[in-house]
């Protein structure tokens, strides 16, 4: 079912020193920071470095992992806006992953960089529903699939249906990470919304919350878990996370989970999970997911680099590897790619990746569920 | 009961080896592990491939440099300002003295995680967030009751006798506390200095938390284990 | 240790230089002005800011905190299982303090490190630890079912998992000063005890006891301190409800972003925190007045 490449496992073994070693004088330097997790650094280490400059002579950049230090990118995103006021170097030309509205007034202060084809030609190709604020270039996107072992699990879950069916049937063998606690848990529980409300995604905006419609909609699916809740591993004791959910399949204490498909394929290729361990989407109604955005600050030391490695790394030859080196969704859409790309992942990829809005609604959604679903309280 | 037969000593000390190393050890087993599934009593394959993993990230040695900074930094300020405070609470009388002394107490009698809710307000304010002395300055205050109580105590413990059969032979004040004084009160204050360090290094959970106040990304992510199945951070992290 | 500190507290100051008053002050001046501004005066302001209400003040968030069942389920859960592993974690310790007053040689020796070993393992490493160890298929079941016993549950994600976690974690600080106060108990009292006739138990609970009662006190305190407001042992051993108030407090302030709630359950666990806090300054006061 996948193509699964040895690469992670080599890419991961090789140390990372090059990122950190003295570079040809006649390439300029692109600082590119990044505080994602470790399969997102050893990525733009190991393969969009060197593709990078293979395609641009005069271009490299050098990653600064910024995760689990101060907050982050947040920080140099501070420090870029410190920088542009007192008309200094930002020392910085990227940002893998950010979001302005973390650093207060960027965006107005016009820090940031508004993208748009004239700047990133490869634009024209973006999937439309990847589209967000103009200052964030989104480019690689993961979702939530269900990972289930193969060996105890006779027959794939096609739907929603079929995971509550199995639950019931092979009690204690299911679970989902507490939805406050991690996206996999997260987006199960959305997806039990989406369920409980007639699977239509774009019945939920971040801009028509309304606390009694939401309460009444958000009951609905309460009643699904609460149905589902001593089924579940330990009869409702649900794991604090991605990595303990991932830990109990691991040890063979479940059989089925929602995991990050990027977790899950790197967890399978380095045998943290027997390979007997399979990923599949949800036909019915895919689980949601989210995009990853870059910025690109507009006093970039070297801002014309920095837009040329943004148009880089949306075209067709990176998006391909983010599908297959990360199992990441693409950015640009599928029509842009090799039909045989897609025809490999189709078991997994969705045409779409559906998304349920920020603020509100998750508010509403991780304090329902604490109070509805994980207590056995108010249950009858 | 001082003839009690061994057999008693030898079954708590194998209850306590089984509870106190046997989670330790299960780790340290799994260190080696590439898999181990069950039910084998043993890694079904031992290696190190996680380890060159994570040390062939250069990202692992900084953190680890940067925490033991910290560590040794705040450890040195806290015995710089505790150690004489305890000399004095030791042997000088001064108004309040008893009062100043339990006042330590607050420290530890408020819950851990109110006081840090409440200092992250305060650093916001001040603009301390997430700066390496902000973390300083907090983790300081983990070893200070230590750095008091132990040095007081022993600073009590040395008689006075000594220090005034000194003073009769006309040493000043200073060359009492340098040559009496401190050889006698330094390996209660060795200790306290171990012991603060060590607490120091590993409550570095907490900074991490005051480091990420108003970050809308995974606030805990720093909890992650270290270990094959890192912890995610991802664009919808709810 | 602080039980030493204050048992000598009687040790008369120098009393001699001139200005020694002053001096004291300004030699104390730097800690205290620590505690001052990082302890004291914040928490302060959240006391103080969790009874605002629009330009006045009021107790209205406190009433709503009480109504609300979700949360006093929590309040009491965490008082209650923070009771029950500080109660276990004394009797273990004393336990251990015991055969350490009354036995010498490699095996206490080997016994009194394993107890203070805890020390130097943080919480986030014997979370994980316990769960590869009492986890499902874990080591824990492992050796059990070697030995032909199966039908272990594991007490990860049940309130077991954190109990076990807490007195593990608690182990050294009431050991050591249950020992030091033990230390104190001289040996020609307990010679004396026996050769009148008195058994084992009886040494214990009329000669040990009575004089283990402030040390009893002050480990209690310790441990129950330590515990209550812990948050990363209950947020990855314990159930995702009830939930103790660490890890509520937390996720009212992170997950939820209503900060104001958040101070409302920090100030409530203060209180508590406190009853036992002034306990524990209370012993020590005596303590340091004999």
């Amino acid at each position: 079912m996948f193509n699964r490449r040895e690469f992670i496992l080599t890419a991961a073994t090789v140390p990372v020193v090059a990122a950190s070693r003295a570079f040809a004088q006649d390439r300029k330097v692109l600082q590119v920071y990044t505080d994602g997790d470790t399969n997102i650094s050893d990525w733009w280490n190991n393969v969009i470095k060197p593709a990078f400059e293979a395609a641009h002579p005069d271009l490299t950049f050098n990653l600064t992992i910024t995760r689990g230090v101060a907050d982050g990118n947040t920080t140099i995103g501070q420090r870029v806006m410190a920088a542009m006021q007192s008309n200094t170097d930002p020392q910085a030309d990227y940002f893998e992953e950010f979001d302005p509205a973390d650093v207060e007034g960027s965006i107005e202060a016009g820090l940031w960089t508004t993208i748009d084809t004239s700047n990133v030609p490869n634009l024209a190709m973006i999937n439309p529903a990847a589209t967000d604020l103009p200052v964030r270039l989104p480019y690689r996107g993961s979702q939530v699939l269900i990972a289930y072992d193969s060996a105890k699990v006779a027959e794939a879950p096609k739907t929603f249906a079929d995971i509550l069916a199995f639950a019931k049937a092979n009690p204690g063998r299911f679970t989902y990470g507490r939805p406050d606690k991690g996206g996999s848990g997260s987006n199960f529980v959305i997806r039990a919304i989406h369920e409980a409300n007639g699977r239509d995604p774009a019945a939920f905006t971040r801009e028509n919350f309304d606390p009694a419609k939401a309460e009444e909609m958000l009951q609905k699916a309460w009643a699904v878990l609460q149905d589902l809740h001593p089924h579940t591993f330990g009869e409702g004791t649900y794991p604090a996370g991605n990595t303990p959910a991932l830990q109990l399949l691991a040890q063979g204490a479940v059989d089925m989970i929602p995991a990050w498909s990027d977790q899950a394929l790197q967890a399978i290729n380095q045998g943290v999970l027997p390979d007997t361990v399979k990923v599949v989407q949800l036909q019915d109604l895919a689980l949601c997911g989210g995009f990853a955005y870059s910025a690109i600050p507009s006093n970039a030391t070297d801002h014309a680099g920095a837009m040329t490695l943004a148009n880089f790394m949306l075209s067709p030859e990176m998006q391909v590897s983010c599908v297959r080196e990360i199992g990441g969704f693409p950015g640009i859409g599928w029509e842009h790619l090799p039909p045989e790309l897609k025809a490999e992942y189709i078991d997994v990829i969705p045409v779409s990746i559906p998304t349920f809005p920020s603020g509100d609604w998750q508010t509403a959604k991780n304090d329902g569920w604490y109070k509805n679903v994980a207590t056995n309280l108010t249950r009858d | 009961m001082t003839a009690r037969p061994p057999i008693a000593g030898m079954l708590i000390a194998l209850t306590m080896v089984l509870v106190i190393l046997g989670p330790i050890l299960t780790v340290m087993i799994w260190a080696f592990a590439e898999q181990w599934r069950y039910p084998n009593l043993l890694p079904t394959d031992w290696g190190l491939k996680f380890w060159y993993q994570m040390l062939g990230r250069e990202t692992v040695i900084t953190p680890i440099l940067t925490s033991l900074a910290i560590t040794s930094i705040s450890t040195t300020l806290v015995a710089v300002i505790c150690w004489p405070a305890a000399y004095a609470f030791a042997r000088l009388s001064f108004p309040g003295r008893q009062l100043l002394l339990f006042s330590f107490l607050a420290i530890n009698a408020v819950p851990k995680f109110t006081l840090f809710v409440a200092i992250a307000t305060v650093f916001l304010q001040i603009g301390l967030i997430g700066t390496f002395w902000g973390v300083v300055i907090v983790q300081m205050l983990s070893a200070m009751l230590f750095m008091i109580w132990i040095p007081t105590a022993a600073f009590r413990g040395i008689p006075p006798a000594l220090e005034e059969a000194a003073f009769d032979l006309g040493a000043s004040r200073l060359r009492v506390f340098l040559q009496v004084t401190m050889p006698q009160a330094l390996p209660a204050l060795a200790a306290s200095y171990v012991l603060g360090f060590v607490t120091i290094l590993l409550r570095w959970n907490r900074p991490c938390w005051l480091a990420r106040p108003r970050s809308r990304r995974c606030r805990f992510c720093c909890c992650s284990f270290p270990r094959s199945l890192s912890s995610s951070r991802r664009p919808s992290c709810a | 240790m602080p039980a030493d500190g204050i048992a000598a507290a009687s040790a008369p100051g120098r009393n001699s230089a001139p200005y020694e008053g002053l001096r004291g002050l300004l030699l104390v001046a730097a800690p205290i002005a620590l505690v001052i501004l990082l302890v004291i005066l914040p928490t302060s302001a959240m006391v103080l800011g969790s009874f605002r209400v629009g330009d006045g003040f009021g107790a209205d968030r406190y009433l709503a905190f009480f109504a609300d069942a979700y949360s006093m389920a929590n309040l009491r859960y965490t008082v209650f299982w923070t009771l029950a592993s500080t109660v276990s974690a004394l009797a273990l310790s004393f336990g251990l303090a015991l055969y350490l007053r009354f036995s010498t040689g490699r095996l206490a020796a080997i016994v009194h490190a394993l107890s203070l070993f805890p020390l130097f393992v943080p919480a986030i490493i014997i979370s994980y630890a316990l769960v590869r160890f009492l986890g499902p298929n874990g080591l824990f079941q492992l050796l059990l079912e070697q030995v032909g016993i199966t039908g272990y549950r594991t007490p990860y994600l049940t309130p077991i998992g954190p109990y076990i976690a807490f007195i593990w974690e608690s182990l050294p600080l009431p050991v050591l000063v249950l020992t030091a106060g033990l230390t104190q108990v001289s040996d020609s009292a307990i010679e004396a005890a026996r050769d009148l006739g008195a058994g084992a138990g009886r040494i214990v609970a009329e000669i040990l006891l009575p004089q283990l009662q402030r040390p009893l006190i002050i480990a209690f305190a310790l441990v129950f301190l330590g515990t209550i407001g812990s948050y990363t042992i209950p947020y990855l051993l314990g159930p995702p409800a009830p939930e103790m108030m660490g890890v509520y407090i937390a996720r009212t302030m992170g997950n939820l972003q209503r900060p104001d709630e958040a101070a409302v359950q920090a100030v409530i666990l203060l209180a508590i925190a406190s009853v036992v806090g002034l306990i524990y300054i209370a012993t020590m006061a005596r303590a340091g007045r004999q």
